[in-house]
């Protein structure tokens, strides 16, 4: 579990060589405005805004992914089309076609978009819905061909309609997997919207990257925890509804095998979700949302002569390896280091809250901001990359790690503290051996995250094909962006297999 | 009076020998069946066949004197007729009691009821009704399955079973994961459930259970060993049955 953390190794190695002179004074002076954010009310009132538009653009796409996904996964389901005209393969290949959407990045889908229609609010729901929409869809086919089919069977064979049959047989244990990852699904498109914005699709994150690039550290911070202020709570709120429901944790990323009765929660469930949709709906009249709007694409630019060949010209293996040698780092550091640094502060108090702090931050802070701010000592290139993509999921990992470590067994620490062993011997051999197998599977499937998400920090010239996208996206190098897309596409199926392996082989089934 | 269900020269084909092989058999309203016969004889391939989960390679199946309908709508209104109790219940844990037992109407109901019986409790009178004919408490109602216990889910069951309303009652040996006592319970149910107007077919391992039947059939290697009143039934004739069985049982 330890292992990944040697990647620091030669990370520190190379740090000295990146560093350059300048800039010092700026850290300093970021880090110090933390406790200082402002409190202008001019400023205020604009992050406001931009913080409404933020969230209601992930409220929006959110409920749309969400709705577009049950579909699209009904529609890929096996035991779907089986029930209903006994052949298979359509949903199969549904299943494939969706593969392409899904592997695309939504920081992409929102560039692309916003080239082809301009700048309109659906753009960036569109961006968040795409993806996440394909994403929920893979998850709604895994959950629904994963159940058991006999109460299906047996429905089917007392004359039941197919139909009518797979709603209820199939529905209610879809139902608590669905809204748990759903849940899930919501943290993740307010990161999104913030990151959108962050590269100009309206809302916070452009406020955020201003404040940035003019140096207001004061305004930035003020950002920030106001971020942190809608964040934390709604992270709070969606684990204790998981746990007032009793649904499948996170970590556990196993086939489910506790059935646990559905009942009356089942109404409370369906009632919170219709009140989102019906919430979702009321901030898509706000932002003025016109889905017509995707309909009117811009007139493209002519594809220019001896396009291909340039496109093909680019130097691939290179962009290639760039994004993998970036993939593997981050995912290194962001697997390795939660549990050095909690063993490390394992006898601390103050120094475990610090570290919850820490990961918030990283949760909350989009990785292209992180990767600029490092650019203030380090030079560009593969470092500051791999250390904002890094940083931000040891935030995912690190609270993953911290829920899962605070649910498992305690006895066996108890067991070795008392035998005599010290805090963090006995951390890492009554806990962490427990946890280990899901953790790192868990980690697999963060990696093929990652590769999707070195396009971000690509594009605020890092490494890889993202910063290759991002000049053939500002030059509107059409063939170099298509095959750039094929690329990235490839790349993150081959991923997604690799990792769907290892997961599979680590959690032994 | 014609009978119920028919099933003409029904042949089944194995993987090394036939599943069924040649079977006749006809049920009549009223009669209650008890299917005997070693493991591997067949009485499960019987069973399915019967409920129209299996299409036999040969021979036809005769409902009310018909074929199978081909077309699904008339196909799903012959089989809600024939209900089965399966031996894993096949209950849905996630549910309550009562929408377990509406999901017996699912058939007879459109899609808005069928959506409706997971929000809001529907028909409670007629489920109530359903489980004090079957000894058990009404207050279960409310109660998810999952955290019944195994007497009770079994009754359940069968109560869902009978919400379908059904002319002919399959079961695939119910008794035979349950203690005697809860055995007994459950077969004494089922005879009752299973008298005139309706018909019982009935898969037993236990030739001791066999008071309440009207008829039994004894299945060996696919075939009909023999098919005559329970009271024509002689020690000998089922020494018979299993002792054949012993050679053979490597087959199974």
């Amino acid at each position: 579990m330890l292992l990944p953390a040697a990647v620091l190794l030669p990370l520190l190695l190379l740090l000295p060589q990146a560093l350059h002179g300048g800039g010092w004074e700026l850290v300093g002076q970021f880090a110090a405005a933390a406790l200082q954010p402002s409190l202008d009310p001019l400023v205020l009132q604009s992050l406001l805004r931009g913080l409404a538009i933020t969230c209601a653009v992930a409220l929006v796409g959110w409920a749309v992914s969400l709705v577009l996904g049950v579909v699209l996964g009904l529609a890929s389901a096996r035991v779907v089309w089986q029930s209903l005209s006994g052949r298979c393969w359509p949903a199969d290949l549904l299943a494939r076609l969706l593969a392409l959407p899904r592997s695309i990045h939504e920081l992409i889908w929102g560039l692309l978009l916003l080239q082809l229609i301009g700048l309109q609010p659906a753009v960036a729901v569109a961006a968040i819905a795409i993806p996440y929409g394909t994403l929920v869809a893979r998850v709604v086919r895994d959950l629904l061909d994963a159940l058991p089919r006999a109460s299906l069977s047996a429905l089917l064979s007392a004359g039941t309609p197919a139909p009518t049959a797979l709603l209820t047989a199939l529905g209610p244990p879809l139902l608590p997997g669905l809204l748990s990852y759903g849940g899930y699904r919501l943290e993740c498109a307010l990161r999104s919207a913030t990151l959108l914005g962050v590269f100009g699709l309206g809302g916070l994150g452009n406020d955020l990257l201003l404040s940035l690039q003019s140096l207001q550290f004061h305004e930035l911070w003020s950002g920030l925890w106001l971020l942190l202020a809608v964040m934390l709570p709604l992270e709070a709120l969606i684990a204790r509804l998981r746990r007032h429901w009793s649904m499948p944790a996170r970590l556990s990323l196993g086939p489910q095998t506790q059935r646990r009765p559905v009942g009356r929660r089942g109404r409370q469930m369906l009632v919170l979700l219709g009140s989102l949709l019906l919430l979702a709906w009321g901030a898509a009249r706000w932002l003025q949302i016109d889905p017509t709007q995707l309909l009117h694409w811009q007139p493209l630019p002519p594809l220019g002569q001896g396009g291909w060949q340039e496109a093909l010209a680019l130097p691939w293996p290179s962009l290639i390896a760039g994004t993998l040698l970036l993939t593997l780092t981050a995912a290194a550091l962001a697997v390795g280091v939660g549990p050095l640094l909690l063993l490390l502060v394992a006898p601390w108090r103050q120094g475990r809250a610090l570290l919850q702090l820490g990961w918030m931050l990283g949760r909350l802070w989009p990785p292209p901001l992180t990767a600029l701010l490092l650019l203030f000592v380090l030079k560009p290139g593969l470092l500051p990359a791999a250390l904002a993509l890094g940083f931000h999921n040891l935030g995912i990992l690190g609270r993953l790690l911290r829920e899962a470590c605070s649910a498992a067994d305690p006895t066996p620490e108890q067991a070795l503290s008392s035998s005599g062993s010290g805090p963090r011997l006995a951390l890492l051999y009554g806990r962490f051996s427990r946890v280990a197998r899901s953790y790192l599977a868990y980690g697999a499937y963060r990696s093929d995250v990652i590769l999707r998400e070195t396009v971000v920090v690509g594009l605020v010239g890092g490494t890889g094909l993202g910063s290759q996208l991002r000049e053939s996206l500002s030059s509107f190098a059409w063939q170099q962006i298509g095959l750039l897309l094929v690329a990235y596409a490839l790349l993150t199926l081959v991923g997604e297999d690799l990792s769907d392996r290892s997961r599979r082989q680590l959690l032994g089934a | 009076m014609t009978a119920l269900l028919t099933l003409e020269n029904i042949t089944v084909r194995g993987r090394c020998q036939p599943r069924l092989d040649g079977v006749n058999l006809q049920l009549r309203p009223g009669e209650r069946l008890a299917l005997l016969g070693p493991s591997g004889a067949g009485k499960s391939t019987l069973l399915a066949v019967a409920n129209g989960l299996l299409e036999p390679d040969q021979g036809q199946v005769l409902w009310h004197g018909e074929t199978r309908a081909s077309r699904a709508r008339a196909r799903r209104r012959q089989q809600r007729r024939i209900g089965t109790l399966w031996q894993d219940l096949r209950l849905i844990e996630e549910l309550t009691v009562q929408q377990n037992l509406n999901a017996g109407r699912l058939g007879a109901w459109g899609w808005p009821r069928a959506l409706l019986n997971l929000l809001v409790p529907l028909e409670t009178q007629a489920c109530r009704e359903l489980l004090l004919r079957l000894d058990l408490e009404p207050g279960l109602l409310v109660e998810p399955v999952a955290t019944l216990s195994g007497g009770q889910r079994q009754r359940v069951a069968l109560a869902r079973l009978l919400r379908q309303e059904p002319e002919l009652l399959l079961a695939d040996e119910p008794l035979a994961s349950l203690d005697p006592r809860l055995a007994d319970g459950l077969l004494a149910l089922l005879l009752r459930e299973g008298a005139a107007p309706r018909a019982l077919l009935l898969s037993l391992h236990r030739p001791d259970l066999l008071a309440g039947f009207d008829r039994v059939i004894g299945l060996r290697g696919g075939q009909v060993a023999f098919d005559m009143p329970r009271s024509a039934l002689t020690p000998a004739t089922l020494t018979d049955l299993y002792a054949d069985a012993k050679g053979a049982a490597g087959v199974g």
